[in-house]
């Protein structure tokens, strides 16, 4: 090969395989040109949710001087932080082909409990964390058991988990919302910056960096997509489904727990209903985001663009109209249905291109 | 020697009727070419009232074609020429045969296991109905229960298919078809006994003769000669798209119709003896029984490759996935002697077995992910270090893998759905060398698989055998066998009916012993 081409390593972001079709016939790794500018390089279709993200961003700071304001910034990335946090765990359950929706139950059952251990069983702050987690594992790992030990459908087993959850989060609260005996210091983690961005966006950077590097560049990644994309087929080479699909519930309940207990940090009070407006912002995320950066696929950075770019336009519609508040839902709700569609109509252009 | 497998069936009237009458279907010089290969050529056939014509043939006869050219499904080549009771049939017109009273039941049935017997019966049919569109269920029960007694069948008709006898599931199918049809003429039966178990078998022609008794010409596609030879009154055989003959069936033997199916005649004498020797053994199955089939006892030595032959329905088609794990049986499988946990494919694959299934898309490959992704599944940890999976590492196996393998495609990265199906055969066979198995199973490996393919795939199971895998080919392609096993089994009704070595038998005397019956090997044997 000419010495002025570069090799790049195959990874999970450059994998998408229309983009490089020329590059495959070497194997080891994708050859290139040296560097020149073309507007194949700004891969428009899997990044195009990026550019309308910057595009909408410009649009509104220009137009609204309230978006402008730093505040905003900081708390639509604060907010979405914690709605973060909760769509990667159901990405993890989506990938293996597990519909995990008791995730908004799963979180209010977290702040529930993570609010009443401190203020009615005065239990340390990182004791009631630690206790929540594990309660939150322990509801994956109890719908894990529905699904392949009694054999339910996901999506049907997690929706009877999430009525039951969310009596139980009801029981402990008693219907009410913890605010005192809830400890300073744990607010804290919740509300304090650091370089004046909140810290929860820290969490969930850390987060979506270890569930990237897991899902792309581990075992355990590869047999996620494996069982979401052909269950029988990865049974019968080998890979154990059943301990792989445990682990995904597991994961999945474990961060709707952490996203509960961030959300009662950065609200300063346990209030068990918080939880349930995180469920759909969560799936249209997850789904608009498997047409981004891999198109076709769940994946983790396509999320976070996607959760970025609707909490954006939802917040940007709703200082533009005030007196509409059922704007967020309307934009959610068409995206959920759109971008499911967009993914099935591009799964079966590559499947006729062929 | 073996006319004494016909048995007169002395219990029922024929009323086979003579020339003068009109033929219940008539067919004259049909013919059938795709894209220029002919595929049925010249086909004439005369199906009598009340007669049960059967219609015979190993699969690429061109059978299935002539049934879905008079089902109209198929346009035949001009010149084809069709006649009911002396009016002309249109063939390739769904409508005309329907209108000529023409009646099909293919192999599937059309029902729907979950449903009634009911609610199947009204499936495309409707339901009678009254005021505001209110299904009248009474009279609908009484149409369905008289239906079904017509064919001398009494069930349960509220409980869901799936829990009849096979037997009532066909005789409630056939019901359905005959169904307000007042002009019947034709019955074509497609394979109705390919998945019913022996003791069914009796009853349905029992079913089938009433059917012709009432003056309905019956045409009865089969691979089951002993069902043949005591159910038809005459035979119609087809080879490679062309009619052989029609036979009044008192006139011919079983082995006439199996020579005038595959061309050849079979040498008798030969003694069907080979692989006494149990040294180096990898694979031992032992009493192996699953479904209605076994007990299969059989070794395989490394470095062999041994072929299972027989034909759909024989226990072939589950033979390698029961071995793997992939179903539940009873007996024992040895590797290297020792004991495979049942049902478990994990520990197949940890005690070095490998399995390419038939049904590639449904669970051998992953389509939505990539060739390199498609060779590494189930095994990506063997590129890995310290749960970090090396791309560099993988890539590069994937790379040499990729070459050694002949696969067709763009490279390692090319989404797996985008190769043709024999390519995709090459990277599940490969996904299983790359693991250096002691023991490979592959359930019909070149299905679907063009030429070149296939000649691909066969080198790569002859240089697997070369370093000492077990292998194990089941199949129905008997010059694949022929060609690449050392040592072929012959399945029949569950269980191993004969065996031979490499060379003692060819291609055409193969499919003659799949459709060979137990009861004149076990004359031979008596005679030996």
């Amino acid at each position: 090969m000419p010495e002025e081409t570069e090799t790049v390593q195959i990874d999970g972001w450059h994998s998408d395989p229309a983009e490089s079709p020329d590059t495959l016939d070497r194997g080891v790794g994708i050859t290139r040109r040296p560097a020149r500018w073309s507007v194949g390089s700004l891969r428009l279709s899997s990044l195009a949710g990026l550019y309308v993200l910057i595009a909408l961003l410009v649009l509104f700071t220009l137009s609204d001087e309230r978006f402008a304001a730093p505040q905003n910034y900081r708390v639509i990335l604060a907010s979405q932080a914690i709605a973060g946090i909760l769509t990667l765990g159901l990405v993890v359950s989506l990938i293996s082909g597990v519909f995990d929706v008791s995730i908004a139950a799963t979180m209010a059952l977290s702040i529930s409990l993570v609010g009443w251990l401190q203020a009615e069983m005065g239990f340390h702050p990182l004791v009631a964390v630690v206790l929540t987690l594990l309660a939150g594992a322990t509801v994956g790992a109890l719908n894990a058991v529905s699904v392949t030990v009694l054999r339910v459908e996901p999506i049907i087993a997690t929706l009877g988990s999430s009525a039951i959850l969310a009596a139980v989060a009801y029981w402990i609260a008693e219907g009410q919302t913890f605010i005192d005996g809830i400890s300073p210091g744990f607010i804290s983690f919740g509300q304090s910056q650091f370089l004046s961005i909140p810290l929860p966006v820290y969490y969930l950077a850390a987060i979506a960096l270890l569930l990237w590097f897991a899902i792309e560049h581990t075992p355990w990644g590869r047999y996620l997509r494996a069982i979401g994309a052909n269950a029988e087929a990865s049974r019968l080479a080998g890979i154990r489904v059943v301990r792989v699909q445990w682990s995904a519930l597991i994961v999945s309940g474990l961060l709707a727990s952490l996203a509960g207990i961030v959300l009662t940090m950065q609200l300063g009070a346990a209030s068990f209903g918080a939880g349930d407006p995180y469920l759909l912002p969560a799936f249209a995320a997850a789904f608009l985001g498997s047409t981004q950066v891999q198109p076709g696929r769940f994946n983790v950075f396509g999320t976070l663009i996607a959760l970025y770019l609707l909490a954006t336009a939802v917040k940007g519609l709703q200082l533009r109209y005030p007196d509409l508040p059922w704007i967020a839902d309307l934009i959610q709700g068409v995206t959920l249905i759109a971008s499911v569609a967009i993914a099935a109509y591009a799964g079966r252009r590559r499947a006729e291109k062929g | 020697m073996s006319t004494s497998t016909y048995e007169p069936d002395g219990g029922s009237v024929r009323r086979g009727s003579s020339d003068e009458d009109p033929s219940a279907l008539r067919l004259e010089g049909v013919g059938k070419s795709f894209s220029g290969t002919p595929v049925l050529s010249d086909v004439s056939l005369n199906v009598r009232q009340g007669e049960v014509h059967a219609l015979i043939g190993q699969n690429g006869s061109g059978k299935s074609t002539l049934i879905k050219i008079l089902s109209g499904f198929h346009h035949p080549d001009p010149g084809s020429r069709a006649t009911v009771l002396d009016v002309a049939l249109e063939l390739g017109d769904p409508g005309s045969a329907h209108q000529r009273g023409i009646r099909f039941v293919h192999q599937d049935l059309g029902l729907v296991g979950r449903l009634s017997s009911l609610e199947n019966f009204a499936l495309g049919i409707g339901y009678p109905t009254g005021a505001l569109s209110r299904i009248r269920w009474r009279q609908h029960r009484q149409i369905v229960r008289d239906g079904v007694r017509r064919l001398g069948h009494e069930f349960d008709l509220a409980v869901p298919v799936e829990r009849l006898a096979p037997v009532e599931r066909t005789a409630l199918a056939i019901a359905r078809a005959l169904h307000g049809a007042d002009n019947l003429s034709l019955l074509v039966l497609d394979e109705p006994t390919a998945t019913m178990p022996r003791a069914d078998v009796e009853r349905l022609h029992h079913l089938v003769r009433r059917v012709s008794g009432e003056g309905i010409g019956v045409l009865y596609v089969s691979h089951h000669l002993d069902e043949i030879m005591s159910l038809a009154d005459r035979v119609t055989v087809l080879r490679d798209g062309r009619k052989v003959d029609t036979a009044e069936i008192q006139t011919v033997t079983k082995e006439n119709l199996i020579t005038m199916m595959t061309g050849s005649t079979v040498n008798k004498d030969r003694t069907a003896a080979a692989g006494t020797t149990t040294a180096g053994v990898v694979l031992e199955v032992r009493d192996l029984s699953f479904g209605s089939s076994g007990p299969i006892s059989f070794d395989v030595r490394g470095g062999e490759i041994l072929g299972i032959a027989g034909i759909t329905g024989s226990g072939r088609e589950r033979l390698c996935r029961t071995v793997y794990g992939g179903s539940d049986y009873d007996g024992t499988v040895l590797i290297e002697g020792t004991p495979l946990k049942r049902r478990n494919t994990q520990h197949a694959v940890t005690s070095g077995v490998g399995f390419v299934s038939a049904t590639r898309l449904d669970d051998g490959v992953v389509a939505e992910m990539s060739v390199r992704e498609n060779l590494m599944l189930g095994d990506i940890r063997s590129v890995a270090r310290f749960g970090v999976v090396r791309r560099s590492r993988e890539s590069a196996e994937c790379a040499d893998l990729f070459r050694d393998l002949k696969v067709k495609a763009s490279g390692p990265e090319a989404p797996l759905a985008s190769l043709s199906g024999g390519n995709q055969q090459k990277v599940v066979i490969g996904r299983w060398l790359r693991r250096r198995p002691r023991v490979l199973l592959l359930d019909e490996p070149t299905q679907g698989v063009d030429v070149a393919a296939k000649a691909d795939i066969h080198r790569l199971v002859d240089d697997a055998a070369t370093t000492g895998v077990a292998v194990v080919v089941a199949g129905s392609d008997e010059e694949e066998l022929v060609r690449l096993c050392d040592r072929i089994l012959v399945m029949r009704d569950g269980v191993v009916a004969r065996q031979f070595a490499r060379g003692e038998i060819t291609a055409s005397e193969l499919a003659f012993e799949c459709l060979a019956d137990d009861k004149s090997d076990q004359k031979e044997d008596e005679h030996a």
